[in-house]
């Protein structure tokens, strides 16, 4: 049994301009101790996506359909009480902002003595302890005396720090953190990140990541799935992904990510936005800025379909699927990229080397 | 775009963990703060007729004539004419609906499934809402297949979502020609 699986999760916002459907139809799932990366463009619906795992989305948010299968028991049939019961011990969540997730009032020694007292039934003196120890496991230097001061005190990265030790004080099944490293500078970056890879695989724990940059997957992640406009488009290996992409998005995605050592302007190349999702383009929703799209873009939806056989696939396998009808043999003039990664995906690699996209449209190359 | 961890869509709890706190700065003022209470007391002292005939709806397009394939703009605007607040209930958590020669959101079936529960819509004393739409000149026809427009006439209708919205005046409607390109 999957640690995770989600299944036809389909999240909506009833506003005053229409409903917003921020995710679409989402299947996937994450095995126990597995890394497993959501990666797309600001809008793409991934910080939903996560928080709806946590049931936290409310009015006029609505989750419309779907299950959310964890350790076998559907999060979406459970009672309040209940979910809070597994928000607190069995997942945690790292949140885009350190600001959601820190309270200024408080020392960061107690908010994390409190997340354990919540999980564990301890002694004042062994949470004490227990608290010292996180600290000490994520990096910080002289817990005992920082124990006692509050988030302010404490720089951006250290923060990031806090947070990733209050997560795994619970002994969590599966942490999802939600852009944990955006907002830092790219060396403490790869510090951050490091350090989550390094703690999940001594915890053995499950990370569910969301990035909009495909680098930071390279550095953590087995698996991805790849959202555009609240729609899974393309899911693969990381290997697979890095060496084979399969959807014209990906594609894109994979000519924005930076050099190693520099976060530049070439995170915005694919020409266009994210579309508004009150009102999606017709058929795939990708076509008003896919360098390929032909007529029937604008007709026919594709759904994630096997690039081999052109098999949809069904429910939230593992397979790997790329949503474009270029795999149903729908198109007329197809595909025409190539992409050559300078730099092997290797083990002592920190980061994904220079990506070279080549295409004859032209369009997705900077 | 709005941002879910700016919004109230989020359920937020300074005191469980793994809940975002709340927020402090108060930018963000729920929704419900802002008018509906008093609005909420002065129309339940109104009649429906009288709440109705406070306010109009408009659809307009900006030509008589578009290309086959190319996106028709439509703005709709509803205003309340009242110096007071006006409460309508809705049939659902949609407040408006647009439709494309009867099919609602250019759909030849239902795309939502909103929750009936006491929804309406909020006018503030002498508010103008206006939402600007574009039609991209297609049919959703099924989950995942869409049919171009054929040439000749077509036209858009708003209304609030309660039931005959044109009987009550609370719809409108705009009637163009699709020619060949
Ligand atoms: N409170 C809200 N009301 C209406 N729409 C929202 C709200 N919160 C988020 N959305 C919409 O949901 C979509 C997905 O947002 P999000 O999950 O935050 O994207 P991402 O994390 O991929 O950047 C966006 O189009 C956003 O505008
Ligand atoms: S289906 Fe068409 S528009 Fe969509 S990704 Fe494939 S080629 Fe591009
Ligand atoms: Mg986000």
């Amino acid at each position: 049994m999957a640690l995770l699986e989600v299944n036809d999760l389909t999240v909506k916002f009833y506003t005053g301009e229409g409903v917003v459907t921020a995710v679409d139809g989402l299947d996937y799932r994450i095995e126990r101790g597995e890394k497993f990366g959501i990666v797309g463009e600001s809008g793409a619906g991934k910080s939903v996506t996560a928080l709806s795992l946590l049931r936290l989305i409310e009015n006029p948010g609505q989750i419309e359909r779907g299950e959310i299968i964890f350790k076998g028991q559907n999060l979406l049939e459970m009672t309040d009480e209940e979910v809070r019961r597994v928000r607190g011990n069995e997942m945690a969540m790292i949140f885009q902002d350190a600001q959601s997730a820190l309270n200024p009032v408080y020392t960061v020694g107690d908010q994390i003595a409190e997340a354990i007292r919540h999980h564990m039934d301890l002694p004042d003196s062994e949470v004490r302890e227990r608290t010292i120890q996180l600290l000490d496991s994520v990096g910080i230097p002289e817990p005992e005396t920082r124990y006692s001061d509050y988030p302010h005190q404490f720089s951006g990265g250290m923060q990031q720090r806090v947070i990733i030790a209050m997560a795994l004080s619970c002994d969590p099944d599966l942490i999802i953190a939600d852009e944990p490293t955006t907002a830092l500078d790219v060396t403490i970056e790869a510090k951050i990140l490091d350090l989550l890879e390094n703690l999940a695989e001594e915890f053995d724990t499950a990370i569910q990541l969301i990035t909009h940059d495909l680098g930071v997957i390279a550095e953590v992640c087995d698996r991805v799935m790849v959202m555009y406009a609240g729609k899974p488009v393309e899911k693969a290996t990381v290997e697979e992904l890095y060496y084979d992409p399969k959807h014209p998005y990906t594609v894109g995605l994979m000519s924005a990510i930076p050099r190693v050592g520099e976060r530049s302007h070439r995170l915005q190349t694919i020409p266009g936005t994210m579309p508004d999702l009150v009102e999606l383009p017709s058929g795939c929703s990708f076509h008003p800025r896919c360098p390929y799209a032909e007529e029937a873009c604008t007709r026919t939806q594709p759904p994630l379909l096997d690039p081999e056989t052109g098999e949809p696939l069904t429910g939230s396998g593992v397979e790997r699927g790329a949503a474009c009808l270029e795999y149903s043999g729908e198109l007329v003039r197809g595909l025409d990229f190539q992409v050559t990664v300078d730099d092997v995906l290797g083990d002592e690699a920190d980061a994904i080397g220079d990506v070279d996209v080549a295409t004859t449209e032209g369009e997705l190359d900077d | 775009m709005r941002r879910i961890y700016e919004s109230d869509a989020l359920h937020r709890d300074t005191d469980a963990p793994f809940s975002p706190n709340e927020r402090d700065d108060d930018d963000v003022r729920p929704q419900a703060a802002r008018s509906i209470p008093s609005a909420a007391i002065t129309s339940a002292v109104l009649p429906g007729w009288v709440r109705h005939r406070s306010i109009s709806v408009d659809v307009s397009v900006p030509a008589t004539e578009f290309t086959a394939g190319s996106p028709v703009p439509f703005q709709v605007t509803m205003k309340n004419a009242m110096p007071f607040p006006v409460v309508i209930p809705t049939e659902s958590a949609i407040q408006w609906t647009w439709n494309v020669d009867g099919h609602r959101d250019a759909s030849h079936f239902p795309l939502h499934d909103p929750p009936a529960g006491d929804d309406a819509i909020t006018f503030d004393r002498g508010e103008r809402k206006r939402y600007r739409k574009r039609w991209d000149q297609m049919f959703r026809v099924s989950d995942d297949e869409w049919e171009q427009a054929t040439v000749g006439e077509h036209t858009i209708g708003a209304g609030l979502n309660v039931v005959d919205s044109p009987g009550k005046g609370l719809y409108d409607e705009a009637t163009f020609r699709v020619v060949p390109e």
